[in-house]
């Protein structure tokens, strides 16, 4: 197992920079998520530390060797990809035990060992089987094992569950959560999707055009969102952040306050003249437990609010409340103002 | 008031989409009848017949062209010894000079394009000018293939005039010529494998030949064995190239299938012989092609 340290590390392609000086600390063990739009650098960044995209600048230590100029196949780490990458014509046996092979280990063991991982994800059965004759969850479970057999430091996902039908990639996410439990690597994780970030991590991190927006866990970037765009990010659905002028109805802002954050699940609907502001019900979106409504302020903006329960027609006026210790208070550069609640 | 949607159609929706694809196969299939079928036909029954072009006799001689190719022309063998040669020599040449030139033009890099087009170039030149361009490169001790060879102290043959060495000379050539086709769909192949798999490869501590060997080879051989079944039975259908290169010649060294029934039909006018040898190849050329794809069907 190893810790991972990233110090200033960048990566360009020709004139584009794509990641543009990230430093960031993994721990042993942890598990960490990469998060952020398409585009923001994540895959690369998962790849840089492989070692399949080589480092422009800054320094890549994994435990405490810089591993810079390492072959990938030297960095202890092993990675699941997207696609699955299984060879299609290597059976189960034959794709898990592929990496043992080739590093010519004695055939005895490679069969223990791939069995030992087969045992862990229940492909037993399936071993045999080539990757045609897979449903996707087996092809991704069979991903991970080959992963698993050669005993790396670290497990690099890439998007591994985005291939998968909705009800799948939940069950498959609360299968890596187990796997890490019971292994105990470290973990790196790249997604696109905040709700698997949110699930899975001991720690996110937050990516925007290459540069890290924010690194924390779950818990504080919901809370304590550094800025706009991580407080739109995180949490589902996004946040609604209103001009202050519009917000003033919620109650004193820090001073140098551009633009105040609520999220639709700390609103609440009380009577028009009950309200800290009030607007007009434009839509209603049934989701069984909840419903979430398009409410127009009558300062011109839109917001969302959640709800329980009964939920008024389309165009009743409405009136919204929210707890101030909810309000995430922002500046004219959209970074947080942290001296009322935060 | 009776809609006309109402009124059951002259034809079911089935049939009549199954009349417009016929309608829209016909100008081929009506070609294909004519100027495939029709003369595939056409062969085998001129196969079984005397038929001089000269004399516009046609005679029902049942099985004795084959008899004659197969039994008392002793020429016929020899013409067949050189089909396999030129087979053997080009299509293994042809194959591995196309994989090697695709694993290298199949990344991106500057030039690339430029390179493919060099290489493909020839595939699309007239036979005709590539033949006498060699021509002119490969004679005796003025050609300047013996002349570069010369320069590093090699005392070239006379190409096209010794036997053995035109054997070696058309096939060379025959392969510069047409290694361009194969090579672009080696690259096409190797396009089609994703980068996943080389990636994931590399992780697990895979050198470029075990990458080669073990993943990118396997997943070429659907494409392998295309290439070998067209490559084999180009090679036994060379006509053009040994006509403008050597004519058959020297001493018959060059003689190969395609060109000695054009011999036997146009040359010697005997259409009945010409037919029934053109009968032996196809078969030969079939028998190639059942024997490549039942090696394939064993290995996967």
């Amino acid at each position: 197992m190893s810790s991972l340290t990233l110090r200033n590390l960048q990566k360009r392609f020709g004139r584009v920079e794509v990641i543009r000086g990230v430093d960031l600390d993994v721990a042993d063990g942890e598990f960490v998520v990469f998060v952020g739009p398409s585009g923001c650098g994540k895959s690369t960044l998962l790849r840089m530390i492989s070692g399949l995209e080589d480092v422009t600048d800054g320094e890549l230590r994994i435990g405490d060797r810089v591993v810079n100029e390492v072959q990938p196949a030297k960095r202890g780490v092993a990675m699941v990809f997207q696609s699955y990458a299984l060879y299609p014509h290597l059976n189960v046996r034959d794709n898990m035990g592929f990496g043992l092979k080739v590093r010519k280990v004695p055939g005895p063991e490679r069969e223990r060992r791939v069995a030992e991982a087969a045992a862990l994800l229940k492909l037993d059965a399936l071993l045999e089987r080539f990757p045609r004759e897979l449903s996707g969850g087996q092809r991704q479970r069979v991903a991970i094992g080959r992963a698993i057999v050669g005993h790396p430091d670290v497990f690099l996902f890439d998007e591994p569950l985005s291939n998968l039908d909705a009800e799948l990639r939940v069950h498959m996410r609360s299968e890596i959560a187990a796997l890490h439990k019971r292994l105990g690597n470290t973990m790196i994780y790249v997604t696109h999707d905040q709700v698997e970030a949110m699930t899975l991590a001991d720690k996110i991190v937050v990516l925007r055009d290459g540069l890290v927006e924010q690194v924390g866990s779950p818990r504080e970037l919901y809370e304590r969102p550094d800025n706009i765009f991580v407080a739109q990010f995180i949490g589902s659905p996004k946040m609604n952040i209103l001009p202050a002028a519009s917000a003033a109805g919620f109650g004193a802002q820090p001073a140098g306050t551009a633009s105040v954050g609520i999220r639709p699940e700390h609103l609440s609907i009380v009577a028009p003249d009950r309200g800290q502001l009030s607007g007009k019900v434009v839509i209603t979106e049934y989701t069984g437990a909840s419903s979430l409504l398009h409410v127009a302020l009558d300062s011109g903006e839109t917001c969302l609010v959640v709800i329980d329960g009964d939920s008024p027609e389309a165009d009743a006026r409405v009136g919204l409340v929210a707890a101030s210790k909810d309000l995430h208070h922002f500046g004219a550069d959209g970074r947080a103002q942290r001296n009322l609640h935060g | 008031m009776t809609a006309r949607g109402e009124r059951a159609p002259w034809l079911t929706l089935k049939m009549r989409e199954a009349m417009e694809a016929w309608l829209f196969l016909s100008p081929t299939l009506v070609g294909f009848l004519i100027f495939f079928v029709g003369p595939l036909f056409a062969v085998v029954w001129y196969s079984l017949t005397e038929w001089n072009l000269l004399s516009q006799q046609t005679t029902f001689v049942g099985l004795d062209n084959y008899d004659d190719a197969l039994l008392r022309n002793p020429d016929f063998w020899q013409v067949v010894r050189n089909s396999i040669v030129f087979a053997i020599g080009l299509v293994p040449l042809n194959m591995a000079l196309a994989l090697g030139l695709a694993l290298a033009l199949s990344r991106r890099f500057p030039g690339v394009i430029f390179f493919r087009t060099v290489f493909f170039a020839p595939v699309v030149t007239s036979a005709v000018a590539w033949a006498i361009v060699w021509k002119f490169l490969l004679q005796g001790e003025a050609g300047f293939v013996n002349q570069m060879l010369a320069g590093i102290g090699i005392s070239g043959p006379n190409w096209l005039r010794e036997p053995d060495w035109a054997m070696v000379a058309v096939i060379v050539t025959r392969v510069i010529k047409m290694v361009g086709l194969n090579m672009i769909l080696y690259i096409a192949a190797l396009q089609a494998i994703p980068r996943d798999y080389e990636a994931a490869a590399r992780l697990e501590g895979a050198s470029n030949w075990q990458i080669f060997r073990m993943i990118i080879w396997p997943l070429l051989g659907p494409t392998t064995l295309v290439i070998m079944v067209i490559t084999t039975i180009g090679s036994f259908k060379v006509f053009d190239h040994i006509y403008l290169m050597t004519g058959g010649g020297p001493e018959n060294g060059t003689l190969v299938l395609a060109f000695y029934i054009y011999q036997q039909g146009f040359q010697f006018f005997d259409v009945g012989y010409a037919s029934a040898l053109a009968m032996i190849m196809f078969v030969i050329v079939m028998a190639l092609t059942i024997v490549q794809l039942a090696l394939r069907r064993r290995d996967t």
